[in-house]
């Protein structure tokens, strides 16, 4: 290199030259980044060559919603030890590398490449809010490699190699709108905290009450982080409902379910359904719940040897006495779903991992014969109505077998 | 009557934590960012000490805070004191470590404490919940305490006397450290106070505080320095303004109006033809026609 160093510096570069040096550069650099989402999916990683399966878990453990990242990464691990002490996959022993992403989409981006590049995984699994889901899917869909999310909702986009074991909005909403309005009456009023998620759930909302017979007499968001909620309340009082199906989320939904209970909303007479009866809030709602209706696809109550194994293993591995976040129940058996795929795909090659996903029937604890919809990427399974008790237990009170959810999105494909 | 109570309630808690910054903004020349959270401090308090009555609970908050306070005002603030910036960045520092504490201690799950005063009561023909008046009722009794320090003792005086002249009140013998650490745990006792008689009201979790910072930084941002009425007023302007727009409006439409507006109140105060139409009004002699 060194003697060659003068005369480069003696030549003259022409325009020609340079020309050609720039086109060059300009293709090489296209052909190197194009190459890049190519290069990780055939790139053999540890799996292929006969090492462990290995999944990447992105979730927040720190941060406003460490408490239920928390719960998805305890309820993966039991699965995992599960899986492997039933003899692994094909053989193979199941490995799994937490990465906390602090619920920031930024750092689910950066985490989840360092995971398909560095940590060569066959499977992502976890985020928690849908920002931060569909910056994982985005990854995914890129490297090919299959995702898997655990927490109840949609998610906007779709995508080909993202799969979400939490309960659809449909799936919630379509056995609970018409025993809400068959109780309480025909008046339902909506409430959601102010971003996409709760306006896409009041939107399906809308369509099964009007399905159902009933009217949507009020409908009201209000930003996170709202800690007077009296105007909202007011109005919808003023509207007189006879239930209200509500999206308040985090915190917010402890405060809006408080505050509607001291203004005299929320009596027992009136309907209540929503995200603030799920079990997360529980210890902090307790009687303002108790007694009521709220539809899951998982509860640790329910009445399957399976599922009680994994809720007592729970139980003793974290010393937990209030109600298990449903998250870890779907996160559990996701995973198993998950490994369950790459035993059948017989290889450890992300992208045959993921046909199997899409492929797989399988009966477990949610439900028998339990699949992914091929047009919308909704896990199809069961769905519990579940009455909360003083105690804080969520008991299986009927099962809607199989709620099927087949409407389509665009890019599942 | 509705918005009437709704404003005073909204105003119990804002005006508690917007009178308490000013106090410390006066002595210290610090905004202090760790207000909210003193709030959430003392909310935990009435959320976690559940075996004493609440009139108790509030009173052990405000016992555990003082010290606490004068400690931090020690360890943390007497240096930097002399620079406004570097004291504000401990603050922010403050909120962050007592937010990280509370999240360690009792994880971010929110809790819920129990309302001591059950019922609602008729005022005027509107039913509304009686703790919310209870507590409404004592913020305002204790910011009227306040304000009332402040203008007819002499701690009030020395208070007033160092917000406009640092130099000149510490050459006539007040001595501003001394100042400085009274009125700082006296403002953050506020914020405790605040936090403790709300914690009913809200869900207590470690960023409850957070969220209640921006309305109390526009209202000090709103009043003029060492004038606690004057940050009083503009709690209570913002508590009207918030809730008013909230009534006529949709939540997210109100929300982003109310930001318009403080920002235009804020902006037009600045000008100096506004200065000199409020001088006016307060019929001092301006300079041009002393002459």
């Amino acid at each position: 290199m060194v003697p060659s160093y003068p005369r480069a510096r003696d030549r003259r570069v022409t325009p020609a030259a340079r020309t050609t040096a720039l086109t060059l550069a300009a293709t090489l650099a296209v052909t190197l980044t194009g190459c890049q989402g190519a290069a990780l999916s055939d790139d053999d990683g540890p799996a292929a060559a006969g090492g462990p399966v290995r999944i990447g878990v992105v979730v927040p453990l720190t941060g406003p919603v460490s408490q239920v990242g928390t719960a998805l990464r305890n309820g993966l691990e039991l699965a995992v030890k599960k899986v492997n002490a039933e003899g692994g996959v094909h053989g193979r022993p199941v490995e799994y590398v937490v990465v906390d992403d602090a619920g920031d989409p930024a750092n689910s981006t950066q985490l989840a490449r360092r995971l398909v590049r560095q940590d060569k995984v066959t499977m992502l699994f976890g985020t928690i809010t849908g920002d931060t889901a569909e910056a994982v899917g985005r990854v995914a869909d890129e490297a090919h490699v299959p995702f898997g999310t655990a927490i109840l909702g949609d998610t906007e986009h779709c995508f080909a190699y993202q799969w979400g074991f939490g309960e659809s909005t449909r799936q919630m909403l379509t056995p609970t709108v018409p025993g809400l309005v068959a109780k309480y009456g025909k008046k339902v009023a909506l409430v959601g905290s102010d971003y996409n998620y709760p306006r896409f759930y009041a939107g399906v909302a809308k369509e099964l009450v009007k399905q159902a017979g009933g009217t949507v007499v009020a409908e009201e968001y209000s930003p996170l982080g709202q800690t007077d909620w009296q105007p909202v309340i007011g109005r919808l009082k003023s509207a007189g409902p006879d239930s209200v199906l509500s999206m308040v989320v985090g915190a917010d939904a402890v405060t809006f379910s408080k505050q509607a209970q001291q203004f005299g909303l929320l009596t027992p007479e009136l309907g209540y359904e929503g995200a603030p009866l799920d079990a997360d809030f529980q210890p902090a709602l307790g009687a303002l719940v108790a007694g009521r209706t709220h539809t899951v696809r998982w509860s640790d109550q329910v009445d399957d040897a399976e599922s009680r194994a994994f809720a007592k293993d729970y139980r003793d591995a974290h010393q937990w006495k209030a109600p298990i976040p449903e998250v870890a129940g779907n996160a559990y058996f996701g995973v198993k779903f998950f490994l369950a795929a790459a035993e059948k795909a017989g290889s450890g090659d992300p992208q045959a991992v993921n046909k199997a996903i899409g492929g797989l029937t399988l009966d477990s604890p949610l439900g028998k014969g339990t699949r992914f919809e091929p047009s919308n990427h909704v896990f199809q399974a069961d769905m519990r109505e579940v009455t909360i008790g003083r105690d804080g237990a969520y008991t299986v009170t009927r099962t809607h077998p199989m709620v099927a959810d087949t409407t389509p999105k665009k890019g599942c494909a | 009557m509705d918005v009437l109570l709704a404003i005073v309630g909204q105003f119990g808690l804002y005006g508690l934590l917007t009178v308490g910054i000013a106090v410390i903004f006066a002595a210290t020349r610090v905004v202090n960012l760790a207000q909210g959270d003193l709030a959430m401090v003392g909310a935990y308090v009435a959320a976690t000490a559940t075996t004493a009555p609440f009139g108790v609970r509030t009173l052990l908050a405000l016992a555990v805070g003082a010290p606490l306070l004068l400690i931090i005002e020690r360890l943390l603030l007497r240096r930097p004191g002399s620079d406004g910036l570097a004291a504000m960045l401990v603050t922010w520092g403050l909120g962050m470590a007592l937010r990280q504490g509370a999240e360690l201690l009792y994880t971010g799950t929110s809790r819920t404490v129990a309302v001591p005063v059950d019922g609602t009561l008729d005022v005027l023909g509107t039913p509304y919940p009686a703790y919310r008046l209870v507590c409404a009722l004592t913020a305002i009794t204790v910011i009227g305490l306040v304000l009332l320090a402040a203008h007819r003792t002499d701690w009030g005086l020395r208070l007033r006397a160092v917000a406009d002249n640092p130099a000149m009140a510490a050459l006539l013998g007040t001595d501003p450290r001394r100042m400085r650490a009274t009125a700082f745990t006296i403002g953050g006792l506020l914020a405790v106070l605040a936090g403790a008689l709300y914690s009913p009201v809200l869900a207590v979790n470690p960023s409850m505080g957070f969220g209640l910072l921006v309305p109390v930084f526009f209202g000090l941002l709103l009043s003029r320095p060492g004038a606690l009425a004057t940050a009083a007023g503009a709690a209570l302007l913002i508590s009207a303004l918030s809730v008013l727009l909230r009534t006529w409006l949709s939540d997210t439409l109100a929300e982003a109006l109310f930001y318009a507006v403080v920002v235009a109140i804020a902006a037009l105060r600045s000008r100096p033809w506004i200065g000199r139409f409020s001088a006016w009004f307060r019929r001092t002699p301006a300079p041009a026609t002393a002459a």
